[in-house]
């Protein structure tokens, strides 16, 4: 999947798993902050869309300090998750 | 459907070989869950447990994990997210006790207790909670104790590690909440098991005397405690210590 599609299936992922009524993906922009400001979010929300987003992409996210990165922006998580597919892809094919 | 309502309820008891946590994952089964029993050491009378579950009909999965290692508890997860996609009820039982007065106390002993008690409960929950946001279903169940409550001299670290069991338990509910989950405590007094049938007479008589109950308790009246906390009926209740222990305290 390209990095245009991941971010779109991201945006559909924290409208339909967080439940948020009323809120097109499409308005999300790929720079804002997910949490607390923007949709209006408290990070306890932030742990189902971490529970979501391993489930659905495979990935890890460990820890606070990784999250806290890794769900900056749709863009920032769009990049955590691809570059965690590529580490797995490396280990893979080593 | 069997009035706990646990049919299909996928269950974590660590330290289930013996005394509490056996009385617990039996009770559990009983309730309809699928149980697995969790063991550090005692391999041979977790299975024995695992036998008595699944003679009476019940599903039961042995997981062999010191709680105190992360590794083995991320292990024993992966082991059941592949054979159950995960669990909804996680009772923390696994406890050591190293004893002594603290001026005495080796860093060892602290570590251990602390380690095993209080540090493996929570590596546990941080992985018990992922498959129950997924289900928007949970309970946890930390097994606590007067000690934690009270102190108890002689036992600093071991009291230490449940009044810190209490509070993690507390800080989750009020995290998890939200998807359906409860983490509550249960407090057992003194139980009839073979730590109590060893104590000297004149002991056993001194505690008998403060309990208004007037006799020690029975791991499947502290099972019963547990089994309901993790039922339906028991899903507005979070954040609370259900303590049975025949009066003993009265916290």
């Amino acid at each position: 999947m390209n990095h245009t599609e991941l971010k779109k299936r991201l945006k559909r992922l924290l409208v339909d798993g967080l439940k948020l009524e009323g809120v097109d993906p499409e308005s999300i922009q790929d720079a804002a902050p997910i949490f607390v400001e923007g949709l209006g979010l408290d990070s306890i929300d932030a742990l189902e869309l971490v529970v979501l987003v391993e489930e659905q992409f495979n990935v890890v996210i460990p820890d606070e300090e990784v999250g806290k990165l890794a769900f900056a922006s749709i863009d920032a998580l769009a990049q955590y998750i691809a570059q965690q597919q590529r580490a797995q892809a490396a280990q893979g094919g080593a | 459907m069997t009035a706990a309502g646990l049919d299909g309820r996928r269950a974590l008891v660590t330290g289930a070989s013996r005394g509490i946590g056996r009385a617990v994952a039996v009770a559990l089964a009983a309730a309809g869950a699928r149980v697995a029993v969790n063991y550090a050491r005692s391999e041979a009378e977790a299975e024995a447990t695992a036998t008595t579950i699944s003679a009476a009909g019940a599903e039961v999965e042995i997981v062999r994990a010191d709680v105190s290692d992360g590794q083995a508890v991320a292990g024993m997860f992966d082991q059941l997210k592949r054979r159950w996609g995960g669990i909804d009820i996680l009772v923390n039982n696994a406890a050591v006790t190293h004893d002594g007065f603290l001026m005495m106390l080796s860093e060892a002993a602290w570590d251990q207790v602390l380690a095993t008690n209080l540090r493996g409960a929570f590596l546990c929950a941080r992985h018990a909670v992922r498959s129950m946001i997924a289900g928007r279903w949970g309970r946890i169940v930390n097994v606590v104790s007067p000690a934690g409550m009270l102190g108890k001299d002689g036992a600093a670290n071991y009291a230490a590690s449940k009044g810190g069991l209490l509070s993690m338990g507390k800080s989750l509910a009020r995290e998890v909440g939200r998807y359906g989950i409860t983490v509550n405590a249960v407090c057992p007094g003194l139980v009839e098991t073979d730590l109590i049938a060893s104590m000297p007479a004149e002991m056993r008589r001194a505690y008998l005397r403060q309990i208004p109950l007037q006799r020690f308790g029975d791991a499947d009246e502290v099972a019963a405690a547990i089994t309901f906390l993790a039922s339906e009926a028991a899903r507005y209740i979070t954040g609370a210590t259900l303590t049975v222990d025949g009066g003993l305290t009265m916290i």
